[in-house]
């Protein structure tokens, strides 16, 4: 452990030190755009929220002088004895999410790039971009501070290139030129905008139609090769040559390199010291079929080291490899776990004397340089309630905590006031805080005066000053109304429902059941295995029989999960912790039903082959001439001579991406580049030609697409103004393309036109009644938060995963079923959920039934009951209800009343505002 | 955070502080394990917290 | 009173989870802004009941804002 310098309990974060440090030092985080200090932080949200110093810049580590910060912290943190610390830890597991690395520079020269400092990296147009950036948001040149007019993107830098050992596509590039662009002509809509690319990989969910966006943006997509970028007197000359083969340049005020990920330097570090091996590219080497396990067991992987990714891969793949690991150490779980314990909580009754303590903050000198402190401090004296005020210098930190304790036993408070920060960051601190002293958290109201005035009003102390006692009045007068709130929780059944019994749900259900519960998987039709019992081999050469095989053996072995074939979920009640569902089983003429109780639903309904009937305004009968590419993996994996057709025209996008589907299906670049390989592998004769519209082989599998090329497939683009055209008559199939090439016309028949089909949604939107969850307009079920929780669904206690998210292929399913598998375990094994005691409650005497409420709920989270008198009721279901307040805004007779938000809390502060 | 009370059972390391580290060590504390995260600069957040806006959203990524 | 003089006073209520969130990042990033504004924090303005709008008016608001 590397010292920082400062000790992180007294560090409260104000920044003095970094306005007197006298040294420069290169900010990196700014990607070397901003000049900081030695002595600083990285950026005003990091975490911890701690200074640290550059030893290698600090002029007192380095030549024994300075130690001006020192003398300048007010709360003596610095402290220059810290040593660097080596600690010994024995530990169950490892997950390794060491990230990416960079592209060295060397790749990036001959785009003049460290030469001209109007080239730059991506990322350091992004910082350019962002509002905490060295021009604080400003798009300018970094020569001359000019706003530029024309700015290129050019794509696959230091991907899909042999020349710097990076074959691989990182994935990420495309979407973060089209976000860079898109940001960049928000700020300057007049800025002339093109991205040169080789293939626009746009394959995610709703990714195509940013693109979409993008170009209604007026951003121009320009397919070509960029030979070189010069120096061009003040601009930049850009010289490109697109594919019928003419050469072009272009002038640009600036050009961003859309840089790709490489392995992380110390890969090869980390591999020997853990002893897991790397792939050729120095990534995390993994299996298909087990993509977060490392050759070392014990140690996973997960994010851009098992490959280049986005962020909510990332996070997906993070949640499966905690699920994994818990599960392989599942004996042990909670052993280790640290809990708190709190004195016993004070009561405070409705008809007690209301005694507030007021605490107003300086913040070092955030507040107090703007605000006067003793003013407002003094301003609160006399007024209804108050008891007791003061001011402290930083309230949050660990002495003003005790002083805060102290207090609330000396002068016996039972409501607290501080007017500090943001209650976002330091409620929760605070609350702590008070329960330490024996208060209910809930007993407690903060006023920020510091976001929300003096950094934001800095050359108007006056009013800044007028405008910190008015929040604090407000504040005072909710405290008078604020009433302690009980902690609930609600127990949870420890037992997983599992809709679907393809590979996602299969998966799902073995994951659970490593970790000890109860599983029961819900399948449809007779047999397991979904989806991947049509396919036979994958592009990495597993071979897919024998694994799924294992896969159903090894489920049906576990006495954790029960499977339910030809069944389906027909009925829902229930919330998160305590669903009741009832599952209808169909054998023959028997239909039977049975209910069981359950915490947690898993939805892996998968989807299914679409099998478009107009493919490009050509009208398609499937034959054995034309096939689809599952089709035609069937024929080649079969026995006997002549699996491999003499000649095959594959077309892509066969119905996808706005010609009958709008979405990408991410699965069928891969598809076909799988099938042609395995043709050629037949009969390396066999001719093989793919139309495409963008290859996105992304990831490794881009290798497999090099490697279809090195072997003679042949790859021509058509665009959706030249569409390919194809007729059959009898067995003869013709199909006609316009070649970029021959810039000509040619036309073909070939022994099998193969079909490369997307996939579809299939019964979600019945499950999506049943459940109450949303799907987006291509019927796949829409997670929570698309970065963030990404397979959870607005409901609590239901997760999504597999095809019935969208469309990806296996290795993809699996790590979301392992971490659906994962999320949804966290509160089977508390074996509770809490509630913030935030939500609504409903006074039953006065609510007339009226079911408003119920109908407004966005969480369905509260209902209306019949009580004792049979008298229609609504209730809040308090385990999955967000707080929102819409059903107490809309409730007809104020029958409604949120925790913490009352009526007459907020009418309090209302009229407080008013009064003067 | 605190010491763990028996350093050899029931706790994980997770190696890089970046959305990836971060997720698993929120999850594993979550299902009851005790973590240790290691990241070798002085905040975590990784790449990630360079970013100005995420795509396709362009929701802030901070 | 001139337009130039006139100081409104505004009542605003802003939702928890953004634009409390966003005024909180508007301070961080030092953005400066007139002060005219005060604020009641709601976890989400669909707690914004009318009567709330018309209490505001009643107890001397120039303008109500909703941020969520």
């Amino acid at each position: 452990m590397r010292p920082r310098y400062i000790d992180a309990d007294k560090c409260t974060a104000c920044g003095l030190c970094t306005k007197y440090c006298p040294r420069h030092l290169v900010d990196q985080y700014n990607e070397g755009l901003a000049i900081t200090r030695p002595i600083h932080i990285d950026y005003a949200q990091a975490v911890p929220a701690t200074y640290f110093i550059d030893p290698e810049a600090c002029l007192y580590l380095k030549h024994g002088t300075c130690q001006i910060c020192v003398c300048t912290c007010q709360s003596k943190a610095i402290d220059f004895s810290q040593k660097p610390e080596e600690k010994e830890l024995h530990i169950g597991a490892v997950i390794m999410a060491p990230g990416f690395g960079r592209v060295p520079d060397a790749t990036l020269a001959k785009y003049s790039y460290g030469q001209h400092p109007d080239v730059m990296t991506s990322l350091e147009f992004e910082r350019l971009l962002c509002a905490s950036g060295p021009f604080e948001g400003e798009v300018k040149c970094l020569s001359d501070r000019r706003h530029p007019k024309r700015i290129a993107f050019i794509q696959c830098v230091g991907s899909r290139d042999l020349g710097c050992n990076n074959g691989y596509c990182s994935s990420v590039c495309c979407m973060y030129a089209i976000k860079e662009a898109m940001v960049a002509k928000e700020h300057d809509p007049e800025v002339e905008i093109t991205i040169y690319y080789m293939d626009m990989r746009t394959q995610g969910k709703g990714f195509d139609a940013a693109q979409k966006k993008a170009e209604s943006m007026g951003i121009k997509f320009v397919r070509a090769r960029v030979a070189d970028v010069m120096p061009w007197d003040k601009n930049l000359k850009l010289t490109y040559s697109t594919m019928d083969g003419k050469h072009s340049f272009e002038p640009y005020d600036i050009v961003v390199l859309s840089v790709g990920l490489d392995a992380p330097a110390d890969a090869k570090n980390l591999g020997e010291i853990a002893g897991f091996a790397l792939n050729e590219y120095d990534f995390c080497k993994t299996e298909t079929f087990a993509p977060l396990l490392t050759t070392k067991p014990g140690v996973f992987v997960a994010g851009a080291f098992q490959g280049p990714k986005d962020i909510p891969e990332s996070v997906t793949q993070s949640s499966a490899a905690a699920g994994l690991a818990a599960g392989l150490i599942v004996k042990d779980r909670g052993k280790a776990l640290v809990h708190k314990t709190y004195p016993k909580e004070q009561k405070t009754g409705t008809d007690e004397e209301v005694r507030i303590g007021v605490f107003v903050c300086h913040c070092g000198i955030n507040i107090s340089s703007v605000v006067d402190v003793a003013s407002v401090e003094q301003y609160t004296e006399g007024m209804e309630g108050v008891v007791y005020h003061a001011q402290s210098l930083y309230s949050c930190s660990q002495d003003a905590q005790e002083v805060l304790k102290a207090k609330i036993k000396e002068h016996n408070l039972n409501r607290v006031v501080i007017a500090a920060c943001s209650p976002r960051t330091h409620e929760p601190l605070f609350q702590e805080t008070l329960k330490d002293a024996g208060l209910n958290r809930c007993l407690f109201e903060m006023v920020n005066i510091r976001d929300h005035c003096s950094w934001v009003h800095a050359n108007e102390p006056a009013a800044a000053t007028q405008k910190s006692m008015d929040l604090v009045r407000m504040g005072i007068a909710k405290a008078r109304h604020i009433q302690p709130l009980p902690e609930q929780t609600v127990p949870v059944t420890a037992k997983a429902l599992v809709l679907g019994g393809g590979v996602a749900g299969l998966t799902a259900a073995l994951t659970l059941a490593e970790q000890g519960f109860h599983t029961t998987v819900v399948e449809k039709e007779d047999t397991l295995g979904g989806h991947l019992q049509h396919l036979s081999f994958t592009l990495q050469g597993d071979t897919v029989s024998t694994v799924l095989g294992n896969l159903t053996d090894t489920v049906k072995k576990n006495k954790k999960i029960e499977v339910l074939t030809n069944t389906e979920l027909t009925q829902v009640n229930g919330f998160v912790g305590n669903f009741s569902s009832v599952l209808t089983t169909t054998k023959g003429k028997k239909t039977t039903e049975t209910t069981i109780d359950h915490g947690v639903i898993i939805i892996a309904t998968g989807g299914r082959e679409h099998r478009p009937e107009v493919v490009l305004g050509n009208p398609v009968e499937y034959s054995e001439a034309i096939v689809t590419q599952r089709e035609l993996e069937k024929r080649l994996s079969g026995k006997g001579k002549n699996l491999a057709p003499k000649s095959v025209v594959m077309v892509q996008c066969a119905g996808s991406r706005g010609d009958d589907l709008n979405y990408c299906s991410k699965v069928c670049c891969n598809h076909a580049v799988k099938n042609a390989l395995k043709i050629k592998a037949l009969d390396p004769a066999s001719q093989v030609i793919v139309l495409y519209r963008d290859m996105r082989t992304y990831g490794f599998a881009e290798d497999s697409y090099r490697q279809a090329r090195e072997q003679g497939v042949v790859f021509i683009p058509y665009t959706m103004d030249n569409k390919p055209k194809f007729k059959s008559s009898g067995k003869k199939t013709s199909v006609t393309f316009y070649d970029p090439i021959l810039r000509d016309e040619v036309t073909m028949n070939p022994e099998v036109l193969a079909l490369s089909v997307g996939i579809v949604a299939e019964g979600t939107e019945e499950i999506s009644k049943l459940l109450k969850v949303p799907v987006n307009e291509d019927k796949f079920f829409l997670e929570a938060h698309v970065k963030l929780r990404p397979v959870e669904l607005p409901v609590s206690g239901v997760y999504v995963c597999g095809l019935a998210h969208s469309p990806k292929p296996v290795e993809e399913i699996i790590v979301q079923a392992q971490a659906a598998a994962a999320k949804a375990s966290i509160p089977l094994c508390k074996g509770f959920v809490s509630v913030e005691p935030t939500i609504s409650c409903v006074d039953k005497e006065t609510c007339i039934g009226c079911g408003l409420c119920e109908s407004l709920c966005p969480y369905q989270s509260i209902r209306i009951t019949k009580d004792e008198n049979g008298k229609r009721k609504a209730e809040t279901i308090t385990a999955s209800c967000k707080g929102c307040g819409i059903c107490a805004s809309h409730c007809p007779v104020f029958a409604i009343s949120m925790g913490g938000f009352t009526d007459e809390q907020i009418n309090a502060q209302i009229t407080a505002f008013g009064a003067k | 955070m605190g010491q763990a009370k028996d350093k050899k059972s029931g706790t994980v390391m997770v190696v890089g502080g970046g959305i990836a580290g971060v997720q698993a060590a929120l999850d594993l504390t979550e299902l009851g394990y005790y973590v240790y995260l290691v990241e070798k600069s002085a905040a975590i957040g990784g790449a990630m917290a360079q970013l100005d806006k995420t795509f396709p959203t362009n929701d802030c990524s901070l | 009173m001139s337009q130039k003089d006139f100081n409104p006073k505004i009542l605003g209520f802003l939702c928890n989870w953004c634009c409390y969130a966003a005024a909180d990042s508007a301070g961080v990033s030092r953005y400066q802004y007139p002060p005219n504004l005060r604020t009641i924090r709601v976890m989400c303005t669909g707690r914004l009941d009318p009567a709330f709008v018309l209490r505001g008016f009643a107890e001397g608001a120039d303008a109500i804002f909703s941020g969520g």
